[in-house]
């Protein structure tokens, strides 16, 4: 554990009004720090409430960041000038992007964290900034005055006053760890939760739900006997997730891969009804996308045995974590079942894996911009919203702290939309649908996945980024340098021709002879920037050295044609979510509207009548209906 | 909605519901919130206090707003939630005859009722929820169904089994679409992937399902705008002569393409249940010889377009055989039944009346010998055309054609690509298009567009 003591930073900045900070974050998590550090970029003061400040974006659970889906979400925060992406090239162990068997789109960074130096990494940058302060206390109150947030009360009774509040808590709220029969109430294990904060919520008229998530138990990595486990490299050259990100050589550390034995389906199995999942102590749902051992071996009877990723928790630690193994079952079980997975014989914990249960407010109680729709200038992000993960959480941070600023500004709010980034896709789904399981991004849930790339993030966000404030000159000019060059290196590979005959292993894919141009080789299947790194040597000093440019040529040169395929249906999307609906809109007056219709509209306060269709259950007969009723009352306005 | 839209939830709408022309009975629907006050403005019950029953048949007189009666007539009340368009309704229901419905439809409008828009009680129907866009589409196509069999097919549509068939095509395509989706999101995790030969053959079994669909669009046509039949052959070989006959014998029907010139003939008639849209292409010619070109091309073209090619042979003619060899190999690829007219000539020098060729039916459009059973084989030639409409499974429209073509094509695109990992996202990508291709048939996915054209269909009051 870090040995920071506990900190006030004060800032020297002029107050510019009475309260104490424009901004006060409550939760130090991914979410928190995210929303801070967005929130003193843009010029305003900002005051992160954490119960430890040594525990900055702590990874409470898994040690790694990005994987499919996720890394997207990472790159988008790195080009709307977050953190995460730094502080993972800074101090990630292990780099590798999935997927590269699949085409660019889905090509998915992820980074083994030494979660130590992380934390540290954060909690220093933190430090340095001028508007922030990092304040030690447990959140216990949301002040407010006329309607508006004020400030926050703390457990102990501190007032700290401000014009908006992100409130991003994590498994805090309420949260209840589960171990077998045992309840202990906390937000990790050993951290008190903050259980006053729900009933003031409560109190504020917030409707609250449960979820569920698990972790597995941490192993001390002396007592593995490696042998036995298959070894996964880190990928050369090191894929970093920033683009602002110096680059560093440094050996990467290997993770392992081992699989449960028959022994353990049987010792689970024969003790499922210890488990406070199945013996009803948890009613709420977990994640089907990350379910605990016990839930594996329950619902796929048929499958002997599953796959245990051995994942370091640093440089400076022993401490492993086998990724594949959550679990809320009792003490003993955990150890004899650890036990009889590969390699694992002898193994020692460190750590008890847990099943936590947490507060969250279903996310219908916010607008796109993650204000809250019962108070203004209540802002929530991450796991409140119902969502899990780092990355998810980072992106609605960083969201909700542009958005805080832009609320004390009095501008427009900031909102991406499901054609520009992961993090518009994520905070549309959470407004427009109901939370049966914590929310977790993959990149099928973006109907223009094509479109939104890792290595376009800053192509899709960084005219938002310059317009905002979030990044600097210089990041920008560097960008528009590439840009141009990628311009001329598609319209060099579009006009240099290669014979066929020349094409050594897939030549065979041609029926005709002749020439092909280096553009229409890319279309092919399978062929990538690395398959024509030799016939761009013939043309020694006409193509970049640059893979990077490289590498953002050929994948433009990929989609190209089904980008343009999609633009008329993206144009037609655009229109529809251009047609806004106020929020103060009354559904309930509305003729000729279902009951039900009635209700998930008022439920839900879509933004705009393409938001509106994408409303769980609703029909297009409904959303016909509203707008009708829509253009009758924007025919009476004008 | 693409014309200017005055609906809104305060009107109440009124329309003749039932055909223009004399009848027993004419129908004046009402819908919208303050339908029954406009019936009881000016409704008189036979017996005095009775209320207003729903779905009770009431008896009484319409009196006019001058105090005049207009007519003894039945009405029906519907609440709200149960009637056809989800709204309040009331229907009127009168003696035929123009002047006395079409009084009454003044009345009411002269009230405040609002005349209805084409399509409009349809419209509210979809939008209420009551029927999806393929059954909204069928209850046009039953409203314009002339025979008894595109009244069936129509019927089907209504009911929903080509709805459920759609339906159910595009949950095993979102099945498909699916593993390839698993095979992105979780393709480095342990999970069992449908292999690319299997996937291969899951949408290889999907393209044969839409294209079966597609394909019915034949015999839906069939069904739609009737079952072809172009006239052709030589000048003199009484094409024109068949055409009248035809006619003639049989109940015209009202051409489904109002205002379309033509030069050519083109009419509808009703053949044993079967609408037969009968072509006589006695202004161009289609025979060899010193023909223009642009006419043959034009005679063609119909020729192509047809379901069966009528070719009249003269057979008074001494060189019909050898005008007969010439003329079939250049004539366009077609179903043809040959027809030997003027046998009425031959009769009288019985020895000549010898055909030799195979096939041919002799006819005398003259004295209407042979034409029973030319008619006879007609019906045989349509029937075995015909799909099987009790399925429910047959494309009328071409709008539907049109989208499960493109999911054909994105069905393919999507073929060839899901055996290739490194391809994967760009099956999706196909696989979706395809999805979305069927959710514009049943008005999943909701276009503006799709519904302006839809209801732009539709007649006033139906």
């Amino acid at each position: 554990m870090m040995e920071q003591a506990a900190k006030t930073y004060k800032a020297n900045r002029p107050r510019l009004n009475l309260s104490d900070y424009d901004i006060i974050v409550v939760g130090g998590g991914h979410a928190g720090v995210e929303a801070a550090l967005a929130v003193v970029r843009m010029g305003r003061s900002a005051a992160i409430v954490t119960m430890d400040a040594g525990k900055l974006a702590l990874m409470s659970c898994n040690p790694a960041i990005g994987g499919i889906g996720k890394s997207q979400l990472v790159k988008e925060i790195d080009a709307l000038g977050g953190l995460m992406a730094q502080a993972i090239d800074a101090t990630g162990i292990q780099f590798r992007r999935l997927n590269l068997s699949r085409g660019p789109a889905v090509w998915s960074t992820r980074a083994q964290a030494d979660r130590i130096a992380y934390t540290d990494y954060i909690a220093e940058f933190c430090s340095r900034q001028k508007n922030l302060d990092v304040i030690e206390a447990l959140g216990g109150e949301i002040l407010t005055e006329n309607d508006r947030v004020a400030g926050i009360r703390t457990e102990k009774g501190k007032i700290i006053s401000s014009r908006a509040v992100v409130v991003a808590t994590g498994t805090f709220l309420g949260g209840l760890i589960h171990i077998g029969a045992k309840k202990t109430k906390a937000g990790r294990m050993g951290e008190p939760a903050a259980y006053k904060l729900s009933d003031s919520l409560r109190s504020l008229g917030f409707e609250l739900g449960r979820l569920k998530t698990g972790t597995p138990p941490r192993l001390n990595g002396e007592t593995i006997d490696w042998s036995r486990c298959e070894v996964q490299l880190g990928e050369v050259p090191i894929p970093f997730f920033s683009h602002s990100s110096p680059g560093r050589e440094f050996d990467q550390t290997p993770c392992h891969l081992t699989c449960t034995s028959s022994r353990t389906k049987e010792i689970i199995s024969e003790n499922f009804h210890r488990s406070p999942i199945f013996s009803g102590q948890i009613k709420s749902t977990g994640p089907r996308y990350c379910p605990s051992i016990e839930d594996k071996f329950y619902r796929f009877a048929d499958k002997p045995r599953h796959q245990i990723f051995l994942e370091p928790e640093g440089n400076g630690t022993n401490e492993i974590y086998p990724n594949g193994f959550a679990t809320g079952l009792p003490e003993e079980v955990q150890k004899a079942a650890i036990r009889t997975v590969i390699g694992l014989e002898e193994v020692e914990l460190t750590k008890l894996g847990y099943a936590i249960e947490y507060d969250y407010c279903p996310a219908y109680q916010v607008g796109p911009s993650l204000e809250t729709r019962r108070l203004r200038g209540l802002f929530f992000a991450g796991q409140i919203n119902g969502t899990s993960g780092y990355e998810e959480a980072g992106a609605q941070g960083l969201m909700a702290g542009i958005n805080a600023v832009l609320y004390i500004n009095k501008e427009e709010p900031f909102v991406l939309d499901r054609s520009e980034a992961y993090t518009g896709v994520m905070i549309d789904d959470l407004v427009t649908r109901s939370t049966t399981e914590p929310y977790r991004m993959f990149t099928s849930r973006a109907e223009y996945r094509l479109a939104l790339r890792e290595d376009n993030a800053r192509d899709r966000l960084f005219g938002h980024a310059v317009r905002l404030g979030l990044i600097n000159k210089e990041s920008f000019d560097r960008f528009y340098r590439l840009q141009a060059e990628t311009q001329k290196e598609i319209a060099l590979l579009d006009e240099t021709r290669v014979r066929i005959s020349d094409l050594q292993e897939i030549k065979h894919r041609f029926k005709k002879r002749g020439t092909i141009t280096l553009a229409d080789l890319l279309k092919q299947p399978g062929i990538g920037v690395r398959e024509i790194l030799p016939l761009l040597a013939a043309h020694n000093g006409r193509f970049s050295n640059d893979r990077e440019i490289l590498e953002r040529a050929a994948i433009r040169i990929r989609y190209q044609g089904y980008i343009d395929k999609q633009e008329r249906e993206i144009e037609k999307f655009r229109k529809s979510e251009a047609e806004s609906v106020p929020d103060s809109f009354d559904y309930r007056s509305l003729t000729g509207l279902k009951r039900e219709a009635k209700e998930k509209f008022t439920r839900f306060r879509p933004r705009s009548l393409g938001q509106a269709g994408r409303i769980e259950g609703v029909t297009p007969g409904d959303v016909a209906v509203l707008s009708v009723h829509l253009r009758k009352y924007k025919a009476l306005r004008s | 909605m693409c014309r200017k839209n005055r609906s809104s939830d305060d009107d109440t709408i009124v329309a003749i519901i039932t055909p223009p022309g004399e009848g027993g009975i004419a129908a004046v629907r009402l819908a919208g919130r303050h339908s029954r006050y406009y019936l009881k403005k000016f409704f008189v019950h036979t017996r005095e206090s009775v209320p207003l029953k729903p779905f009770v048949m009431h008896y009484g007189s319409f009196v006019s707003a001058a105090g005049e009666t207009i007519d003894e007539i039945t009405a029906v009340y519907m609440p709200k939630g149960k009637s056809y368009t989800g709204l309040e309704q009331v229907e009127v229901f009168c003696h035929g005859g123009r002047q006395i419905v079409r009084l009454i439809l003044q009345e009411l409008v002269n009230a405040g009722a609002r005349p209805a828009e084409p399509g409009e009680f349809t419209r509210l129907a979809f939008l209420n929820g009551n029927i999806d866009l393929a059954k909204a589409e069928a209850v046009a196509e039953i409203i314009a169904a002339d025979t008894e069999h595109s009244y069936q097919a129509s019927r089907e549509h209504l009911l929903g089994a080509y709805s459920r068939h759609i339906e159910q095509l595009r949950e095993d395509l979102v099945n498909v679409a699916a593993e390839v989706e698993a095979g992105i999101d979780f393709g480095e995790e342990e999970i069992e992937l449908a292999p690319g030969i299997k996937l291969k053959q899951m949408i290889d079994h999907l393209i044969d399902r839409v294209k079966e669909l597609a394909d019915s669009y034949r015999g839906g046509r069939i069904i739609r705008e009737g079952f072809k039949v172009v006239i052709g052959g030589r000048a003199n070989a009484g094409k024109s002569s068949l055409f009248n006959l035809l006619l003639r014998q049989e109940r015209a029907l009202v051409n489904p393409f109002p205002g379309t010139t033509r030069d050519y003939l083109s009419e509808w008639i009703d053949l044993e249940g079967f609408a037969v849209n009968l072509i006589d292409t006695a202004g161009l010619r289609t025979g060899g010889g010193t023909v223009e070109k642009a006419g043959r091309a034009h005679a063609h073209r119909l020729i192509r377009d047809s379901d069966l090619l009528v070719w009249m042979i003269d057979l008074s003619r001494k060189n019909y055989r050898v005008n007969l060899q010439k003329d079939l190999p250049a004539l366009p690829k077609c179903p043809i039944l040959l027809v030997g007219n003027k046998i009425d000539l031959l009769l009288k020098n019985r020895k000549q009346f010898k055909i030799n060729i195979e096939g041919v039916m002799p006819l005398s459009c003259t004295t209407g010998r042979g034409i029973g059973l030319l008619k006879k084989e007609l019906v045989r030639r349509i029937e075995a055309n015909m799909p099987d409409i009790t399925s429910g499974l047959v494309v009328t429209s071409l709008r539907h054609k049109q989208k499960l073509h493109m999911a054909l094509r994105n069905l393919k695109q999507a073929r060839t690509k899901v055996a290739y990992s490194e391809s994967l996202e760009l099956a999706a990508f196909d696989l979706r298009q395809a999805i979305s291709a069927l959710d514009e048939i049943t008005g999943r996915i909701y276009t503006e567009e799709v519904l302006g054209k839809i209801f732009s269909r539709f007649c006033v009051g139906k």
